[in-house]
């Protein structure tokens, strides 16, 4: 048997005798998705509970209310009053009210612009939010132009290619996947390396004639099974208990773990060639993963950061990961153009081990 | 026959880390075949010579010639030829004893290595054999290590303190290891700061402090240089002075409470002392009589004693 392998076979065996790494590897990405798809997974397509307060009774409202009721899939329609419905709102049993004023129709009929009014929580899902606003403009624009009734030069058929609407785990699914990557290189890369290193086990390989690049092959090769076995409990968890469609194929996602793993790793190697001690390598990997874990579009998409962390979100590699895998797995709006993803933690990936081979303390 | 070549020669080796000269100006020989230790205490630079001999370590200058190769432009070379004892206590903690020697069989591929089944008897580790590493006691990594060392059936073995921290048994089931060693032909290296040790088991003995070599000699030779007297010791109160002019005394070193009286004719000494004493009515605490040994020859030497 090759030597590299050999190492490999050993570092695997180390590795699954250790029942609390064991645990903690695993469990820590199976309890994320568990959790946020718990939470966040509908049936599969998202429908929004609206309240609809038809204070008017003429004509436009009506026609409004029918379309509303009727006419919008996504929206499960009760009317009410408004008291009951706003209230309803405020706990948490609808996710938005719509009311049609008094007057509404007099207005309209009047040549003037009446207002409709829409309540909404947008802390609660943003994006939700977002979406909801949208429909309920459309619906109104829809009647608006409608009501000119000159011949529209274009219209739009939407044609959904999913089997469904993308839901929040869809869209947490590849985050929290990228995220795990991203603490294989981190966590269970640097610091156990500066741990071999301080208990003087480098140095007894090194009194061999063992080839230094052998040592960390057969390192390299046990750290990125251990990733992808965790990329393949996430996408299984995720397929199987919550209905995340994978649009893209295995293959792609395969070779974008891989690649994100090796990215990672190299930074670990390139963080345990510069910390002194475990202490120092756990500190710099804590302030490295926290940043990245919140900006690279792991919870949420960054167009909701503010603007002036625009440039940081650009220079995370996590952002290029998380994208990425958004866009094979799940078919999500792309940040970057794929092949932008590709280079970009590919370049990362690169630097990061050829500084971590200059660099690298043995004792 | 001619002149055979020596297995390590170490010629005017110099080491400085930040501001302290570890090793200043050491030269020594090992001839093949002998055991060969560095004795000295903690901080003598023992330990950096020998890392700089095995090729972990870089000299600032000096020669290093271990089996007519050069370090550390033959490293690679020599480290297939040698045998280093190291002191890892977490190499592979979960991997058996078997799995670890299998595994090091692996690094040396160009050599013929010896079973891993001989290396288990060598030690007698033979009971321990499917015992996850980090389940052995001290004295058995240890054992296990210089198995370790052992894989290659190297022509020369180092060993760093090997038994340090091990209680007496143990220490002697080491020796036993190391003396079967040389049975086989092998030459051995070793630093030790026990005097035993050295007396046991070298054929010669390097005294080392403060980064020199002091001298150098079988541990029978270094004693009668300098000893033909028996030593006298003896808890002696602070300020009593005046030991090396008893009768029959040569000289007298003092080590903190500790009086040390060599003589050529102990009984004269011991009656002179005894008297002195007596007319001073003191008593004699921690009478030791013995012919002097290895540490009596550093302390001589040094005028410090070889343990902390």
């Amino acid at each position: 048997m090759p030597t590299v392998l050999s190492l490999y076979v050993a570092n695997m065996k180390e590795f699954i005798r250790d029942r609390a790494a064991l645990f903690w590897t695993f469990a820590f990405p199976i309890v994320f998705i568990v959790m946020f798809g718990a939470i966040f997974s509908g049936s599969g397509s998202h429908t929004y509970n609206v309240g609809l307060v038809n204070q008017d009774d003429g004509p436009v409202s009506a026609t409004l209310a029918n379309t509303f009721e009727h006419h919008v899939s996504s929206f499960d329609v009760k009317s009410g009053d408004f008291d009951t419905e706003m209230n309803a709102l405020k706990q948490g049993d609808l996710d938005l009210v719509i009311v049609l004023p008094a007057g509404l129709s007099q207005t309209v009929a009047a040549g003037h612009t009446a207002q409709a009014q829409m309540y909404l929580d947008p802390s609660r899902s943003p994006t939700d939010a977002q979406t909801a606003e949208s429909i309920v403009s459309a619906v109104l624009d829809g009647y608006n132009k409608a009501a000119i009734k000159a011949t529209q030069p274009l219209a739009l058929n939407v044609n959904s290619i999913t089997s469904h609407s993308l839901s929040s785990i869809d869209f947490l699914m590849p985050g929290i996947l990228a995220m795990s990557l991203m603490q294989l290189g981190l966590f269970a890369t640097a610091t156990p390396l500066v741990s071999l290193r301080e208990e003087g086990v480098l140095r007894r390989l090194g009194a061999t004639p063992l080839p230094r690049w052998q040592l960390i092959s057969g390192q390299l090769l046990m750290r990125l099974t251990i990733g992808l076995v965790q990329a393949a409990l996430i996408i299984g968890l995720s397929v199987s208990m919550f209905h995340v469609h994978i649009q893209g194929n295995y293959l792609a996602l395969a070779g974008m773990t891989v690649l994100g793993a090796l990215s990672f790793i190299g930074l670990g190697y390139l963080i345990a060639a510069f910390a002194k001690s475990v202490e120092s390598a756990s500190g710099i990997s804590s302030a490295v993963n926290f940043p990245m874990m919140f900006l690279s579009g792991v919870f949420f998409p960054v167009a909701l950061l503010p603007a002036f962390l625009a440039p940081v979100v650009k220079a995370l590699p996590l952002t290029y990961l998380a994208d990425g895998f958004r866009q094979i797995s799940v078919g999500g709006t792309p940040l970057f153009p794929i092949w932008v993803d590709v280079a970009v933690l590919a370049g990362w990936g690169i630097v990061c081990t050829a500084l971590a081979a200059r660099f690298f303390k043995w004792e | 026959m001619g002149m055979q070549e020596p297995a390590i020669v170490v010629e005017d080796l110099h080491k400085t880390y930040g501001a302290t000269k570890a090793v200043d100006g050491i030269s020594f020989t090992v001839g093949l075949g002998e055991i060969f230790g560095m004795l000295g205490p903690n901080g003598a630079g023992k330990s950096t010579t020998i890392e700089i001999v095995e090729g972990l370590r870089v000299a600032d200058s000096g020669v290093v010639t271990v089996l007519g190769l050069k370090q550390p432009r033959a490293a690679r070379a020599i480290k297939s030829r040698i045998g280093i004892q190291l002191q890892t206590t977490s190499l592979y903690p979960r991997l058996t004893v078997t799995e670890i020697l299998d595994l090091f069989h692996q690094f040396y591929p160009n050599r013929q290595t010896l079973s891993t089944e001989q290396l288990i008897s060598m030690v007698d580790l033979s009971e321990k054999k499917d015992t996850r590493s980090k389940q052995l006691s001290g004295g058995q990594k240890q054992r296990l290590s210089v198995a370790l060392a052992m894989v290659n059936d190297p022509d020369i073995v180092f060993l760093d303190e090997p038994t340090t921290g091990m209680d007496p048994q143990a220490r002697r089931a080491l020796w036993d290891v190391v003396e079967g060693l040389k049975r086989q032909g092998k030459t051995i290296l070793l630093t030790t700061h026990y005097m035993e040790e050295a007396e046991q088991l070298c054929d010669r003995v390097a005294i080392v402090d403060h980064g020199h070599v002091i001298e150098v000699g079988s541990p029978r030779e270094l004693v009668q240089r300098h000893f033909s007297e028996i030593a006298i010791s003896f808890q002696a109160p602070d300020g009593a002075d005046g030991y090396q002019a008893l009768a029959g005394a040569s000289h007298a070193v003092r080590e903190e409470g500790k009086v040390t009286v060599y003589s050529n004719d102990a009984p004269r000494t011991m009656a002179a002392l005894l008297e002195r004493e007596s007319v001073n009515g003191g008593a004699l605490r921690d009478l030791n009589v013995h012919s002097a040994t290895l540490e009596d020859v550093f302390l001589k030497l040094t005028g410090r004693a070889l343990r902390d």
